[in-house]
């Protein structure tokens, strides 16, 4: 990083200060932290007279620092910031890459959970102003007797079980427990599920689970322990029924909890019950039953009923729906099949009309609806959803919100539409959007799938140019990719780059991948490059000779193939490295591999142009032993074309 | 006996004034004598660094002719303050007026260690009026050369001393400072110490009340002294320090939660709850978990080392990098500038609306409307400080006719 400021720090300095004052105001209207436009007000030259007094200026108290890192560029040839404080930590694979962030996240998380765990040993308090986040957290609960803060302690503390023990110890020695704190607990009971959360301290991991489980539909992925949590008479229906005059948290508690924890049909009973006793369910309520929606039935026509007769009760209730509605109705719409595709502009229509704007998550549902996997759809909504958000900054909003990028660019793969991908691409640059890309393993599954395209479609140029911008400070290509580059590479005809590229797939780990590197010699072997290029294909060869010698302990090692070895033996007659081609052949006796005839014809001219005769009797003999049938072919051409003496003969 | 003392005691000092102002552009021989002998009375005065100011030299006079209560004086300060006897006797020397005038006074003044204490009393007048006279002298002389002299000596030795104290409610410095013994101060402007013995003067024991006084004014030079020092960061941790004392705190407060429960930077996210804060409710576990599970599914990495900082930032971690003016005053953001300028407003109730008092008092005002070192509490405190003082001291005040409503 210091490089990089420094450098563009040094960039605006050596400007003039006019220079960066224009500077900033161009890139100022497109920083969220600008909270008016007074940056830009110049005193008003129209009349004299006229004095415009300057609104004041509110600035967050990171404006400064906001404008400061907006100078600052990424790096093209910089890792990624997280792992610039150590040179020997930087990742060269996708597996690096993945292991030291890994660690790095679980190193934190360790530091944490002993000052939580000892906060004894942690008690002196160095800084100055104190800081309330470096100190440890309290776990233990501080008060013992029976009361109702010791509740809400608990409470805070997220303990369910102790909660719930002492809730029960309130109950029975009659002490009344007010209705706001029950609702509190009945929220924690509802939200935990009944069971004590586990610890939190892994959260990178928790990221990588629930990203693995995407694809499956989300009601699908409870674990066990959860889906048995909404039994009969468990705790929270259990403080549920405890309440005499529950009221509509209490209520939206239970549902949500009951959502939350798949007891669905529960869930729209529950509701029932809300409407029997005169209470309106708040807007998380009708959330929650939307999501659940889908689940209690089973045609299409009759979810999407069932949501609309939900829209409409909220009506009559005079509940203001919320974005997180209208995404819960759009998620519900992916799974109604056709009636999606006809519901789904007028909802978001409606959804104008209530002045709530849609964020990525919308538009994410919206073209999931649309655009099936392996399904061609209709082209132009990708455009018209791209009209419409494109140089717009969005803030996370909705949890979905982080899915639209890797949707799109998914779209855009499918329908091979490379003017829309790149419209795509610019939108992550706006803003703060870089955010709305996800973790770091959706970053991955979005550039290889924008990668891929580009080889597609781009010429080569193109290719290699985004190659150098991505490749490897924000994205590790997988040997898919790679190969999908190598295609790009050959359809170009611009197979001279391969030595280069052989490095790099060297440095990202793939130089052991079986396929990759017999596609990478085939490439090189099959046609016949100037002298120059066939210099450096030689010297590549050799270079994947060793990787295949060598191998990496733990790594699976890469055994040669007969198509392997003469394309390696090909290409080093190619570049008349001939004593080295004969070592190759050597090998094909040890790891038992039979060389084709032509390559042996090949070989035999490369030794007539040296003229070699022992070495031709030699390949003879060699040929011989294969027991290759075109042996007597080979003893014919020896004896025509070379001067054998007797003895040869 | 009294009255007439005191009408001498004004003569004497008007006439000592005009002395003085003639005397200021006078004794150039005698500067080089002082300067002669400064070091070596700075040296050895470690724990009570005298001070350069007419005070300490007027207050060491004090007690060594009086009670002699400090027995453990160094003899270099013994020293000095023979000098300044000295001194201060060819001062008055020169008046020959009074001189002969207080002859008896002094002599009074030399059994006063032998003088029953049912004669105390009028003793301390006596002894008041002469001393305060031999004060005067002293103190008016020593300011003639100190403020020339001996200051370029003091700001090295300053700088030197290491901050003690940290910026604490300005209250209880002055209940520390009445307690405690003299104080070693950076000087005071004489006008100051000529209005202070103005308002002593009407005071029986007026040495005391000029020297608690003055020491009044010179914690309020300390105390911006130190701030001084302290740089901007210090004047914010102090002010937090104040606010809240250190330790953690058993109890999270309610809006704690929200930030320790997830990692990182869940502050972010705020806008969704804040909307929901100004309500009736506090974000429920819901709106926690929701955010949290925005916070996850976006990319909260920093890219550079900007944005780490305004994560810390955010985090509570860093010191917040100034955006304005106003950095680090938080307590006095809501305070309009008048409130710390217009200072009279305090002054009305319960102090005389003219005298030697008031003149005292507008005086303070004056330097506290200038001093932007203080918040207007403080500013409060002080003023209530002198009020308290002065309103314990009225019936004496009042003897003396100074304390005019």
């Amino acid at each position: 990083m210091a490089s990089s400021c420094s450098q563009a720090l040094r960039h605006h300095v050596c400007k003039s200060s006019r220079i960066l004052r224009v500077h900033l105001q161009k890139a100022w209207p497109n920083r969220s932290f600008v909270l008016n436009p007074a940056a830009d007000q110049q005193p008003a030259v129209s009349s004299p007279e006229e004095i415009v007094i300057p609104k004041k200026k509110t600035w967050s108290k990171e404006a400064v620092l906001q404008a400061l890192a907006s100078t600052v560029n990424r790096d093209p040839t910089a890792s990624d910031y997280r792992f610039q404080d150590d040179p020997y930590l930087t990742p060269k694979t996708s597996s690096e890459f993945k292991l030291f962030s890994l660690s790095q996240e679980s190193g934190r998380n360790a530091a944490k959970y002993f000052i939580s765990t000892y906060p004894k040993y942690f008690q002196k308090d160095y800084a100055q102003p104190h800081i309330p986040c470096l100190m440890p957290e309290t776990l233990e609960a501080q008060l013992e007797e029976v009361s109702e803060a010791a509740l809400i302690e608990r409470i805070q503390m997220r303990k369910v079980k102790a909660a719930v023990d002492l809730y029960d110890q309130l109950q029975q020695a009659g002490t009344p427990v007010s209705l706001d704190v029950t609702n509190q607990l009945l929220d924690l009971i509802c939200f935990y599920g009944d069971c004590d959360p586990a610890q939190e301290n892994v959260p990178e991991q928790r990221n990588e689970e629930t990203v693995g489980q995407e694809n499956k539909l989300s009601h699908n992925k409870r674990s066990p322990c959860l889906v048995f949590s909404f039994r009969e008479n468990n705790n929270a229906e259990r403080v549920f029924a405890l309440l005499s005059e529950p009221n509509t948290h209490s209520y939206s508690a239970l549902i949500r909890g009951m959502v939350k924890y798949g007891a669905y049909s529960k869930a729209f009973s529950t509701y029932t019950d809300l409407l029997n006793n005169q209470l309106k369910a708040d807007v998380s309520t009708f959330n929650a039953l939307i999501t659940a929606a889908p689940e209690v039935k089973e045609k299409y026509n009759e979810k999407w009923e069932l949501i609309v007769d939900l829209l409409k009760q909220m009506a009559e209730q005079k509940v203001k729906p919320n974005l997180l509605t209208l995404n819960a109705v759009l998620k519900a719409l992916r799974r109604c099949g056709t009636v999606g595709k006809s519901q789904a502009f007028p909802v978001i229509s409606e959804m104008r009309a209530l002045s709530i704007d849609p964020s990525l998550a919308s538009y994410n549902h919206l073209l999931s609806i649309f655009y099936k996997p392996g399904h061609k759809g209709q082209t132009d909504i990708l455009q018209e959803v791209m009209n419409e958000v494109s140089g717009k900054s969005f803030t996370p909003q909705d949890p979905d919100d982080a899915q639209f990028f890797i949707t799109a660019v998914r779209i855009c793969l499918d329908t091979k539409d490379i003017e829309q991908a790149y419209r795509v691409h610019e939108l992550l640059g706006v803003g703060e959007n870089w955010r709305l890309l996800g973790n770091d393993f959706q970053q991955n599954i979005y550039h290889a799938r924008f990668f891929s395209l580009l080889c597609m479609m781009e010429n080569i140029d193109v290719v290699l140019k985004w190659y150098r911008d991505l490749v490897p400070s924000v994205y590790y290509p997988s040997s898919n990719v790679m190969r999908d580059l190598l295609q790009a590479l050959d359809t170009d005809n611009r197979l001279d780059l391969i030595p280069q590229i052989w490095k790099d797939l060297k440095q990202l780990g793939h130089g052991n991948r079986q396929t990759l590197v017999e596609e990478l010699l085939t490439l090189m072997a099959r046609e016949k490059q100037n002298q120059e290029v066939q210099e450096t294909f030689a010297e590549c060869a050799l270079d994947i000779k060793k990787m295949y010698d060598t191998g990496d302990r733990g790594k699976v090692m890469m055994s040669w193939t007969a198509g392997s070895l003469s394309d390696l033996v090909s290409v080093l007659l190619a570049a008349q490295r001939r004593q080295d081609a004969w070592e190759i052949l050597k090998l094909f006796k040890t790891h038992n591999r039979v060389p084709s005839e032509e390559l042996l014809d090949k070989f035999l001219t490369c030794i007539k142009e040296s003229g070699d005769v022992n070495q031709a009797l030699e390949l003879v003999q060699i040929s011989a032993g294969f027991c290759l049938p075109g042996t007597p072919k080979l003893i014919q051409r020896v004896q025509q074309e070379f001067l054998l003496s007797e003895q040869q003969k | 006996m009294y009255r007439r003392l005191l009408i001498n005691i004004n003569q004497v000092r008007n006439r000592l004034i005009h002395t003085h102002n003639t005397r200021l552009t006078l004794p150039s021989t005698k500067c080089k004598e002082r300067e002669s002998f400064a070091p070596v009375a700075w040296a050895p005065c470690t724990s009570r660094p005298l001070g350069t100011s007419s005070i300490s030299f007027s207050e060491n006079k004090e007690s060594s002719t009086s009670l002699s209560e400090d027995k453990g004086k160094t003899p270099e300060e013994t020293e000095v303050n023979a000098e300044v006897n000295t001194d201060g006797q060819r001062n008055t020397e020169m008046n020959e007026g009074t001189e002969i005038s207080n002859a008896t006074l002094t002599s009074q003044l030399e059994t006063e260690p032998v003088v029953k204490p049912e004669d105390r009393k009028q003793v301390e007048k006596t002894k008041s009026g002469k001393e305060s006279l031999l004060e005067l002298l002293g103190a008016m002389k020593v300011e003639v050369t100190t403020v020339r002299k001996i200051r370029p000596s003091k700001t090295p030795r300053m700088s030197e001393r290491p901050d003690q104290e940290p910026m604490e409610s300005t209250h209880s410095m002055f209940q520390r400072a009445t307690a405690e013994g003299s104080q070693q101060h950076g000087t005071l402007n004489p006008e100051l110490v000529a209005a202070v013995s103005a308002a002593a003067s009407t005071l029986p024991n007026r040495h005391q009340a000029e020297s608690e006084l003055l020491k009044q004014l010179r914690k309020h030079e300390a105390i911006p002294d130190t701030q001084r020092r302290a740089d901007i960061g210090h004047i914010i941790s102090d002010m937090k320090v104040g606010k809240r004392p250190n330790g953690r705190s058993n109890v999270r407060p309610t809006s704690q939660i929200r930030f320790d429960d997830d990692g990182k930077g869940y502050t972010q996210d705020r806008g969704i709850t804040s909307e929901l804060d100004g309500k009736v409710f506090c974000p429920t576990l819901w709106d926690i978990d929701l955010a949290n599970q925005i916070v996850q599914a976006t990319n909260q990495m920093p890219r550079n080392g900007f944005e780490e900082m305004i994560q810390w930032t955010k985090e509570g971690r860093l010191w917040q990098y100034p955006i304005n003016n106003e950095a680090g005053l938080e307590e006095e953001a809501s305070v309009p500038f008048h409130e710390h300028v217009f200072l009279e407003k305090h002054l009305d109730e319960s102090f005389p609306q003219q005298g030697p008092v008031r003149h005292f008092m507008e005086l303070v005002i004056t330097g506290l409307a200038k001093n932007h070192h203080l918040t207007v509490q403080q500013k409060k405190e002080h003023i209530d400080w002198f009020r308290d003082y002065f309103r314990q001291k009225e019936d004496v005040l009042k003897e003396a006719e100074a304390y005019l409503n």
